[in-house]
């Protein structure tokens, strides 16, 4: 299976670089999927979950409130304004990892619907590492 | 030849001077660190941030993104009245850092004059609003406490407004001033452009646009949206970027302050010597005079 290069960047720095299986990405106009070689677009993101499958297979789960996303046949720039990867080598850090995210979501002002599915979205990737 | 008194006077001054400066430098040094880290960090997401507005602004100028009349993109051939925004330091005792700003918005300020375009001055930054309230230079708006302690939520309160203005069409364009960080001797001008988004430097070229698309039924709502990130962003960078540019320029100047300091200490206490050697010569020839005329 190709891979693409997906670039997640955030104010406070690089928060994933590298090459993915695919990545499903929360659209304004609802989430969409990016595999290798997709056709050139540009859209804005909205507060949601980045899924990143990775070449190993296993899914990363990284929670954005705003972004653009760029996307053209070689590689994927994702530009957000506040993330938190949802990742972590043992329980601790995942819990640290998913206090964090919880912060975020509640920073996000808007009082979106979408925020709560978000939430529960997030628990359940902290629950598929833990 | 100066009394010994008020010479040991002056080199306790001098040294004292020379103790603070040296500390200021310390402390600059250390923020400075920090300050620095946190630009690198931002600097790639500004770049491609950047990139992203420039490319959609080579697109919608290539009319390869159908219908889309956005103000944010146009150019404006005959503006009347044009933001300028500046960051200046709360703080001096950092060489030139402020004055330079400063000379830049003046001349920026004269430039507009000049076509008869109206000019609304709005400041970041202590120095910089006192410079321009004392030469009678109308503000339109001025915020402290936000240059040393650059505050993403402050940053978007402030420039939003100017982006309002821009898309009611009260104003015609926006510059940001800013010095900034280059590396650790040097600090940087920037006299930025920011909107309308600049799209001149664009060739409008086949091959590179031909393939892209923007992807939203609403294609207003997502370039309003986007630009205005990129606005806010791009005063945030300069906020942070001027940060680290002022510790590096204090440094500096309070390296050279010390420096001269004890250059100074080094020259009284020559003369503090000569001083005191003098004193001595002539109190041995008064006793040997003495002792002469008793024989």
């Amino acid at each position: 299976m190709d891979k693409l290069k997906l670039e997640i960047l955030t104010p406070n720095g690089v928060i994933y670089n590298g090459y993915a299986l695919s990545v499903v990405l929360p659209g304004e106009e609802g989430e969409f999927g990016v595999l290798a070689h997709h056709a050139s677009l540009t859209t804005l993101l909205e507060a949601g979950v980045i899924d990143i499958e990775k070449e190993d297979k296993s899914i990363e789960s990284i929670l954005i409130n705003w972004g653009v996303v760029q996307v053209d046949e070689e590689k994927v720039i994702v530009l957000v304004e506040g993330a938190v990867a949802i990742r972590g080598d043992n329980e601790g850090s995942i819990a640290l990892a998913l206090e964090d995210a919880k912060k975020l979501i509640s920073d996000i002002a808007d009082s979106n619907p979408a925020i709560a599915s978000v939430a529960a979205k997030l628990e359940s990737a902290a629950q598929r590492l833990l | 030849m100066a009394n010994l008194k008020d010479i040991q006077r002056q080199i306790k001054s001098v040294s004292n001077t020379q103790k603070t400066t040296r500390a200021m430098k310390l402390v600059s040094t250390a923020k400075l660190r920090r300050a620095e880290e946190l630009a690198k960090r931002s600097r790639l997401y500004a770049a491609k941030m950047n990139q992203v507005i420039a490319e959609i602004a080579g697109r919608i100028k290539c009319n390869k993104v159908g219908g889309i009349d956005n103000r944010f993109f146009e150019k404006i051939t005959n503006p009347k009245t044009v933001d300028i925004v500046f960051v200046t330091a709360d703080k001096g005792l950092c060489g030139g850092f402020n004055i330079q700003t400063i000379k830049a918005v003046k001349k920026l300020i004269a430039e507009y004059e000049e076509k008869k375009v109206k000019v609304r001055l709005r400041g970041i930054g202590k120095k910089g609003v006192e410079y321009f309230k004392y030469n009678k230079v109308e503000l339109s708006d001025s915020v402290i406490n936000l240059s040393s302690k650059p505050d993403k939520k402050r940053s978007d309160e402030f420039i939003i407004s100017s982006i309002e203005d821009f898309s009611d069409g009260k104003i015609d364009g926006l510059h940001i001033v800013y010095n900034g960080y280059k590396n650790i001797i040097t600090q940087e001008l920037h006299v930025n452009h920011v909107l309308p988004v600049d799209s001149d430097q664009f060739e409008c070229n086949e091959t590179n646009y031909s393939l892209l698309e923007i992807e939203a039924q609403d294609e207003e709502h997502m370039l309003t949206s986007l630009v205005n990130k990129y606005v806010e962003y791009n005063m945030y960078y300069s906020l942070i970027d001027s940060v680290a540019a002022e510790h590096s320029s204090r440094m500096q100047a309070m390296d050279a302050a010390t420096n001269n300091a004890k250059e100074m200490v080094k020259t009284l206490k020559v003369e503090f010597n000569k001083a005191r050697q003098a004193a001595i010569t002539t109190e041995l020839i008064e006793i040997i005079s003495g002792v002469e005329s008793m024989k």
